[in-house]
């Protein structure tokens, strides 16, 4: 009741009627009882204002006003200390928005923070699994006595159209229960259903709201209508609710399908739902009312009987009891799922400490702004405390005046967060034109907002609060000069060493990325392209299967530019591996310890740039009974301790049983799986033809222009695939695919350094010319004693001299201590790497006496009339 | 005599019990009332009128006074009716609980 009757005051028009009603009563008193009787007219009406409630409104306002007419008069000093705010704010703005995208954000689902992800740690080990295979999946979705529902999903790409114009469109395999598990209600027709994911069941697909929108104009017919997934007709049950594209977070799953659906979708890849392999991710709900520690224990004691059920029973014994003996374990997963996170989890956590820095760096530009400004208020202020104002009423209205400051700061911040933010996704992608790009929305949100409204705040405490009470104090004028001074210095030495922590982590990424770019992978990565064929998806297999590669490898080879062509089960660095187990003929296979394997077709080394170091590459003759292989140099080092190998037995399990191949050559080291930062493995060759032929990738070496005869492949190629749209990639991609994180390291971090350096140049020349300012008359005297110009100037250089090596001083240990945190990140260099902390000091010097220079040269030309007459 | 905190509301409450006055007159009347002991400057008053009026327990109307000129009449209403029965059971209980601690006046001073 009261509370309406006060909010009805903030509406001014009442305030102003209560007002005058007010004025008259007032009035109406004194003509009654004589003036004499209200006393203090004007402080009876402030005191009843007060009791209308919104008297402090009304001073935020008058200083917000006030505010901005200082803003307005002072344009230099705004704009500086707006911008130096606005990249601020803005670089840690840009970087939680990425966070924001990639962690934080709730998927759009009803009580998304009830659901829960699966994971499955290794009996007493450290390692981590978060992928089950299809059985285990629907075991999990059975437990309704823990569980109310409980769903694997994994992203995939379908070709959607008729053959002749198929487009690639990212989509996802789900099981049953996914949507039920997710309690999504559909926006059009229905989800998928238990009955959906049955052996048999009628093949049907759901569309994202966003893939209907753009396909279908969200026309309700389509529904019932069959499109062609793979060339295979499913029929569209219904469209998911708008804003929703998948668990998989980051990768849009326009079109999703039941995982029983992929025996006849992809049949190639029925072998994923065996219980060999893991490649499900699980999200559940807990039955409602239980403690997650409840559903903790609860699922341990259920976990030795699904995983008795669902493993493979062809597989050795101890490879069993190592997943029956794991113990599940439940992770919060309302955020969804997305490998990304963990690639890019520290990196975005050491960018937002990166960009903080660099805030701090800002914070105190316009602390010493302000600083500065209050030498030239303090004529102002003393004349207001003097007529009564009170102290806590003008530091209130010096610190509105810092807020309004920094709100500025953050709304350009935001702005210019936004393109920022999404040119990193870009780079996170990989580049631009990345067939599936990682998609996020990342037009600012709340939490967003909230973000950089906090550190506006924070930020305005930060730089604000000091210096309020500093220009309201009222202590002699020379005590509050010498404090000025000596705050001043400390903050301008204070951002030096911030900024060297800053260039001392850049150099330390630059040179990652560097020396992981001068890794000899063992290939030439240069000139490279690589199509990725799969000709059971024609209809191919066994012995037409490899002809028909051939076929394709005789084709490309007579394409003009086509230096050398080969083939291979899949290349360096692609993301796919192969291993068995292998040794020499004669000793025991071990049950863990794998060796690296790839099938090559003939000329792969020559087509890699991998030198042979003995024997012979595999040719067009390898096709017999005798099975050969191709060892690599770490194989020998491991297996044969620096005997040639040539002509000497394998035993691998490159069949079943484990068969025998004989070795004819010896290759250089590659780096075939992981990253750059990954010791090449023993690795074994054996030739593509010898192998059961499934999916390849064809190698090609060519001489000029890339891209079109990357074009002239396609048109020689792609008639041979109407079903399945050809992939063409270069080689170099994707060596450059596995140094994502490094280059973004290196490149914001290289960013924020020059950010950081610019800005504490900004604020050492700032100071230094303030500082030539006020000793003029000084200066003046000095050179009319005598003084020469170069003296003087050296005066003010060294004065910066001072600034910068006390900085330095206390940047080195400072960067020291914060590189320790970044150690597991640097690769082929410590960091207490000397070369690049001497630079950074040298980078950090030069730039700080360019900015002396500006200020002593000015001091140099005091004119001594001038600065005498001056006062 | 100094008011004790908080009494002045109760005490506007109580006189305007009596019937509607404007705010000179509810002055005025405490002090009457008071035997001329309680002496409520105007400019102290009239803050707590506005208080009341917010907290709803008192409404104004713009009327014609004894000399036929406009005032401002404050009269009770319910909610105000009820508020000075809770306040005038609290003062009683708090003059009972003060006066025995009190007692009589202690002997050997000056009355």
């Amino acid at each position: 009741m009261i509370f309406w009757r006060k909010l009805l005051y903030l509406l001014p028009s009442y305030r102003r009627a209560r007002e005058r009603d007010m004025q008259e009563e007032l009035e109406s008193i004194a003509a009654l009882a004589g003036p004499g009787v209200i006393g203090n007219k004007t402080g009876v009406a402030e005191q009843t204002r007060a009791v209308w409630g919104w008297d402090w409104f009304e001073h935020l306002l008058a200083d917000i006003r006030y505010a901005f007419r200082a803003m307005r008069r002072n344009p230099g000093f705004t704009a500086t200390a707006v911008l130096s705010l606005a990249l601020g704010i803005g670089a840690n703005t840009a970087i939680f928005n990425l966070m924001d995208a990639l962690m934080l954000r709730w998927l759009p689902v009803p009580n998304p923070g009830e659901l829960v992800r699966v994971n499955l740690r290794a009996h007493g080990g450290t390692e981590v699994s978060d992928s089950f295979s299809y059985s285990m999946a629907t075991a999990l979705a059975d437990r309704k006595d823990i569980f109310s529902g409980a769903c694997g999903f994994s992203g995939a790409s379908f070709n959607i159209g008729p053959r002749a114009s198929l487009h690639p469109v990212s989509g996802a395999y789900v099981t049953g229960d996914y949507y039920q598990t997710l309690g999504l209600n559909p926006e059009s027709g229905r989800l998928l259903t238990r009955a959906d994911d049955q052996p048999g069941a009628t093949l049907v697909a759901v569309l994202s709201d966003g893939y209907w929108q753009r396909q279908y104009s969200r026309n309700p017919g389509v529904i019932g209508q069959t499109i062609r997934v793979n060339g295979v007709p499913v029929t569209v049950a219904g469209v998911s609710p708008s804003g929703f594209t998948g668990a998989n977070v980051g990768a849009v799953a326009d079109i999703t399908l039941p995982v029983a659906a992929l025996a006849r979708i992809a049949p190639e890849e029925a072998v994923l739902l065996g219980p060999g392999n893991f490649w499900l991710r699980i999200l559940a709900r807990p039955r409602s009312g239980v403690s997650t520690a409840q559903i903790q224990a609860h699922l341990a004691a259920a976990w030795p009987s699904i995983a008795e059920s669902t493993v493979s029973h062809g597989w050795p014994a101890s490879r069993r009891k190592e997943i029956t003996d794991s113990t599940p374990e439940l992770v919060p997963g309302g955020t969804g799922y997305t490998y990304l996170r963990e690639m890019f989890q520290k990196p975005l956590v050491v960018l937002l400490g990166v960009s903080l820095l660099v805030l701090l760096i800002a914070c105190a530009n316009v602390a010493s702004l302000l600083l500065a400004r209050a030498t030239a208020r303090s004529h102002e202020i003393s004349i207001r405390l003097s007529i009564g104002a009170s102290r806590p009423r003008l530091v209130r209205q010096l610190f509105t005046e810092s807020v309004l400051l920094s709100l500025t700061g953050a709304a350009a911040g935001v702005v210019l967060a936004w393109p920022v933010s999404r040119f990193l996704l870009s780079i996170l992608s990989g580049g631009e034109n990345s067939q599936f790009p990682i998609v996020f929305d990342l037009s600012p949100n709340g939490h967003v907002f909230a973000f950089a409204g906090a550190t506006a705040v924070f930020t305005a405490v930060l730089f604000g609060l000091a210096p309020a009470f500093r220009t309201t104090s009222i202590k002699d004028a020379s005590h509050t000069t010498r404090y000025r001074s000596r705050a001043l210095s400390a903050l301008v030495s204070g951002q030096v060493a911030l900024s060297l922590t800053l260039l001392i982590g850049a150099g330390l990424f630059v040179r990652t990325l560097q020396n992981l770019m001068n890794v000899d992978p063992g290939f030439r990565r240069e000139g490279v392209l690589l199509v990725d064929v799969d000709g059971r998806t024609e209809g191919y297999q066994e012995a037409r299967l490899t002809a028909f590669y051939q076929d394709l490898l005789q084709r490309v080879r007579r394409i003009p530019g086509v230096v050398s062509v080969s083939l291979s089960g899949h290349t360096p660095l692609s993301g796919w591996t192969w291993s068995e187990a292998a040794v020499p003929q004669g000793q025991p296979l071990p049950e863990r310890d794998n060796a690296i394997f790839v099938a090559a077709g003939p000329g792969y080394f020559a087509t890699l740039g991998t030198p042979l170091l003995s024997g012979r590459e595999f040719n067009e003759y390898d096709t017999g009974a005798e099975k050969v292989a191709i060892v690599n140099q770490a194989f020998v080092d491991r297996y044969f301790h620096g005997r040639n190998p040539e002509g000497a037995y394998l035993t691998a399990t490159v069949t079943r049983p484990p068969g025998t191949l004989r070795i004819v050559g010896v290759a250089a080291n590659v780096i075939n799986t992981g990253d750059l930062r990954t010791a090449p493995k023993p690795t074994v060759y054996v030739s593509y033809a010898q192998g059961q032929p499934a999916r390849a990738t064809i190698i090609i070496r060519a001489a000029g222009a890339l891209s079109q005869i990357a074009a002239a492949v396609r048109a020689e190629l792609q008639p041979a695939f109407p079903s399945s749209p050809l992939e063409i990639g270069t080689l170099a991609a994707q060596v450059e695919r596995t140094v994502v994180q490094e280059r973004l390291m290196a490149n914001l971090a290289s960013g924020f350094g020059a950010l950081g350096l610019a800005l504490a140049s900004v604020g050492l020349y700032g100071l230094l010319s303030y500082s030539v300012v006020r000793r003029t008359r000084e200066i003046g005297v000095r050179m009319a004693l005598g003084a020469k110009q170069s003296r003087v100037l050296w005066m003010v250089v060294g004065n910066a001299t001072r600034l910068l090596l006390f900085g330095v001083a206390l940047g080195v240990p400072a960067a020291w201590a914060a590189s320790q945190l970044v150690r597991t990140m640097l690769f082929g260099l410590t960091p207490a790497d000397p070369a690049i902390i001497a630079a950074a000091i040298l980078l950090l010097c030069a730039a700080g006496l360019l900015a002396a220079y500006l200020p002593a040269r000015r001091a140099a030309l005091v004119d001594p009339m001038t600065a005498l007459r001056h006062e | 005599m100094d008011l004790l905190q908080g009494t002045l509301d109760m005490l506007v409450l109580r006189t305007l019990a009596a019937g509607p006055l404007h705010g000179y007159g509810i002055a005025k009347a405490i002090r009457g009332s008071s035997g001329e002991l309680l002496d409520i400057e105007f400019g102290s008053l009239y803050p707590a009128l506005k208080r009341l009026e917010m907290k709803g327990w008192i409404a104004a109307k713009w009327d014609t006074s004894e000399f036929n000129r406009r005032a401002k009449y404050y009269r009770l209403t319910p909610a105000g009716k009820k508020q000075l029965r809770r306040e005038h059971s609290k003062w009683a209980e708090f003059v009972l609980a003060v006066g025995q601690v009190m007692g009589p006046a202690p002997e050997g001073g000056k009355p």
